[in-house]
């Protein structure tokens, strides 16, 4: 991007939509050319640009729900998952690295293992990574599936403050709930269904597949759900199992364009994310992975982080090229509504660039175009 | 064209190198006879026995000279005899029979060269393959072409679909070797009409060779014709081939390992003859398990076991029920498939891997298999393998462990990891390209030995002790 196009970019935004009030937070940029660069000391000065990691996890309880999304069976090419559409484990040992070091007490990983209620240490092996390495990365490592019930007795609902888009709340594993910090670290990389899918997207993974999966019970979770969530959240062929509330309005529409975003604002509005991680040094374009067709592996070579959900994922927006705020039908929200202006409309933060701080790399200097 | 005199005087030479090697350690490949100089390619290789439908005294005895041994392949069409004597006759050390000949056809050949010391092999369907007898060597001329098929999920598009399903021909040999210490040739050909690379043959090597088998090496016209004019890119391939074939050949203290499992699959013959049952299924899970043809089952048989799957209830005898029931009572976990399930009926000679209906069927019983076995260690557990399968194998005392590894995709698979019932201080990981890789053996959260592999190309063994 130029610094023309950057400008027109800037001044064009608040002709689209004017941004309500939402707050914001400073999001910082670093480029990171590749896993063998030092990536610890990336992170490291991307927090430190933030304020200082230890403000936020010192003597905490840290859950850090990464984005491992699909069964890892699937790979582009051949390659490590963390080089296309996986967070890279490399990233995942550094964050615990430098969380330990500023003090955390706990330092929790979570994600809603595909196909599987099963430990998630089984699912990161399945994915070719060290689990004994991350434990040893920093005292008190441990690892979730929140697929179901996982270690929990019960699940905690979760209610949208306000009323939700879509569903007034949401039951989830108690990992979401049983913490003092809650950390969103995604992949930088476009969505077949929401056109990008990034700290917020990364949200949908939070959803047990024992009540929200394409087999969750109806009465009652599964607790050995083997599926995905594509007829209960993405096309609302059903409601979720009890006893997660149904869904608001029923006749509301179908299409998963509509759905997914709100369900994805709703989640960042009852679940806050405090902070937000993106992997873009390796990533994939065209979609979130290789079951979309015409997905590509691209090399952006950038980190961010940031403190609010709505402004991280605005920035890195447009760090992938495009206008944080494009309106329905145009890219990358050619066939959903913008997920960002969604949560933004919830309050849970602003979308407006020219609202957002940027530290450290200037967004200029970080673009990487995804559209080709 | 035939010439006898001159093959029989050079046979004499080659006599004592050929007599060194039994037919159970023939290494088969399907090759032209009619160019000598082609020979020498299998200098260095493990291919030590060739094929072959026509051949010229020049080449027989050139394959002689060389320590080849060959045999003449005969079709069903006429009766084969005349055209064994006349190979055996000419320096040939065997016939092949390929394809559903009439009964006692075999026994009939045999009898016309009794005189001689030649070999008959047998490859016939897999629904009339001689199970459980004398023969040297057992074989069929058919097999599913191994490799990665992806099932998609074309109903979600925005969903991440399923896990890659594999074709393999390893529950088959599995199965086959269950019923006695034959070796086992699978001599089905390359799929037609494709382009063919050298991972996939290497892959088809493997497959059979990782389970105890051997395939009859056999090459597309087009890869054929690169390697007679020395294309480098044929040559490269052939070399990996070999590699890959010569990896396995070199272990032959492997084929007599058997499965270190503590689970037991029980089929009667119709279910165990086919690809795609519950053998593979259960392999593709990286579940090791021991085969065992209902007419094996004893109570010896499941010694060791703590599972069993019995997917062949109908069939059990009185007394086989009872083994089972002994089995139960002494702990075992017994799955056994619902009142009136029934496997696949009677096989036809066209059947090798099952269809929708029975696929239908299994299913039926394939949910509990998966609920019983579950995240338990069996013997092993593998992860990061969806594209590959294994073979976990061990001494029988148990002290040493092999895990055979095979790669059916085009790209290496890095990060692997193992964990294994039982406390074993060494494990070296061994590869192709002859390295030898000492690993460093831990306990796992659950207990027994685990080892990470830093990268596994087309195949690899951990061997622990």
């Amino acid at each position: 991007m130029t610094r023309r196009e950057w400008i027109a970019l800037i001044s064009a935004a608040p002709l689209l939509k004017a941004a309500p009030s939402a707050p914001s937070a400073p999001v910082a940029i670093a480029k990171c050319a590749s896993y063998s660069d030092d990536v610890t000391a990336c992170l490291s000065t991307l927090f430190d640009q933030l304020g200082g990691l230890g403000r936020l996890v010192r003597g905490k309880t840290v859950t850090i729900k990464l984005n491992m999304t699909g069964s890892p069976a699937y790979r582009i090419e051949g390659r490590p998952l963390g080089v296309t559409h996986y967070v890279h484990p490399k990233l995942v040992g550094a964050t615990a690295h430098l969380m330990g070091q500023a003090g955390a007490r706990r330092i929790r990983f979570v994600e809603s293992a595909w196909g599987t209620g099963g430990p998630l240490e089984d699912y990161l092996l399945d994915s070719g990574w060290n689990v004994r390495q991350l434990r040893a990365a920093a005292p008190g490592v441990e690892f979730e599936n929140t697929n179901a019930l996982g270690k929990g007795k019960q699940y905690v609902r979760f209610n949208v403050p306000g009323g939700g888009y879509l569903f007034p709340g949401y039951e989830l594993n108690h990992a979401y709930h049983d913490t003092d910090v809650f950390v969103s670290m995604a992949k930088l990389k476009n969505h077949a269904t929401c056109g990008v899918t990034l700290s917020m997207k990364n949200c949908f993974g939070t959803l047990p597949a024992s009540i929200y999966g394409d087999d969750a019970g109806v009465n009652a979770p599964n607790e050995n759900p083997t599926a995905g969530r594509a007829r209960i959240m993405h096309q609302g062929r059903r409601q979720p199992a009890k006893p997660a509330p149904p869904e608001l309005d029923p006749s509301s529409s179908r299409a998963p364009g509509y759905r997914v975003p709100r369900i994805v604002a709703d989640l960042v509005k009852a679940r806050p994310v405090d902070l937000q991680i993106i992997d873009g040094i390796e990533s994939i374009a065209g979609g979130e992975g290789p079951w979309i067709r015409g997905v590509r592996p691209v090399h952006p070579g950038v980190l961010l982080a940031g403190l609010n959900p709505v402004s991280t994922d605005a920035v890195a927006t447009a760090v992938m090229g495009y206008d944080p705020r494009a309106p329905h039908g145009t890219p990358p929200f050619r066939t959903c509504d913008n997920t960002l202006l969604l949560a933004e409309m919830h309050g849970v933060g602003s979308a407006d660039l020219r609202r957002i701080e940027v530290r450290g790399v200037p967004i200029a200097s970080a673009v990487f175009r995804y559209e080709t | 064209m035939i010439r006898r005199i001159g093959l029989c005087l050079a046979l004499a030479g080659a006599v004592p190198l050929l007599a060194s090697v039994p037919p159970s350690a023939w290494v088969p490949m399907r090759w032209n006879g009619n160019d000598a100089k082609s020979v020498d390619l299998f200098a260095g290789t493990p291919i030590n026995c060739l094929l072959v439908t026509s051949y010229t005294p020049q080449f027989v005895s050139e394959a002689s000279r060389h320590g080849m041994v060959t045999l003449v392949v005969l079709k069903p069409g006429s009766d084969p005899s005349p055209p064994a004597r006349e190979a055996i006759h000419a320096g040939l050390q065997g016939v092949v029979l390929e394809g559903d000949f009439p009964k006692g056809t075999a026994a009939h050949v045999r009898d016309a060269l009794a005189d001689t010391h030649a070999v008959v092999v047998e490859l016939t369907s897999r629904a009339r393959m001689p199970l459980g007898g004398t023969a040297a060597i057992v074989g069929t001329y058919q097999g599913v072409w191994p490799g990665i098929q992806v099932m998609a999920n074309g109903a979600a598009k925005a969903a991440p679909s399923g896990s890659p399903w594999i074709d393999t021909n390893t529950g088959f040999i599995r199965s086959v070797r269950a019923w006695g210490p034959a070796a086992i040739w699978l001599g089905y050909l390359p799929p037609a009409h494709n382009i063919i690379t050298g991972q996939r043959y290497e892959a088809a090597i493997s497959d059979a060779e990782m389970a105890g088998a051997r395939w009859i090496v056999a090459l597309d016209t087009d890869f054929s014709a690169r390697l007679n004019r020395a294309d480098p890119a044929a040559l490269k391939d052939w070399h990996g081939m070999m590699q890959v074939l010569a990896f396995f050949e070199s272990h032959p203290q492997w084929r007599a390992l058997h499965a270190y499992s503590q689970l037991a699959v029980v089929q009667d013959r119709q279910d165990s003859l086919l690809s795609g049952g519950i053998l593979d299924m259960i392999g593709a899970k990286h579940t090791p398990l021991r085969a065992i043809p209902i007419e094996r089952l004893t109570a010896d048989s499941l010694e060791g076991a703590s599972m069993a799957v019995d997917v062949a209830p109908d069939s059990l005898t009185p007394a086989q029920r009872g083994i089972l029931r002994n089995f139960t009572r002494g702990g075992g976990t017994l799955l056994t498939a619902p009142p009136g399930w029934k496997g696949q009926s009677a096989l036809a000679s066209d059947d090798i891997t099952l269809n929708k209906q029975e696929l239908d069927r299994l299913n039926d019983i394939w949910h509990d298999v998966q609920t019983m076995t579950g995240r338990k260690n069996l013997g092993a557990r593998l992860f990061n393998v969806a594209s590959m399968l294994s073979n976990v194998l061990a001494s029988p005392d148990g002290k040493e462990v092999v895990v055979e590894l095979v790669n059916y995709s085009a790209y290496p698979i890095e990060n692997i990891t193992v964990q294994l019932l039982g406390t074993f201080k060494h494990a070296q990981l061994i590869t192709p390209d002859g390295a030898q890789k000492n690993l460093t053996v831990y306990t796992p959260d659950e207990g027994g030995t685990g080892v990470d592999l830093d990268r596994v190309s087309a195949c690899a063994a951990v061997r622990l002790d």
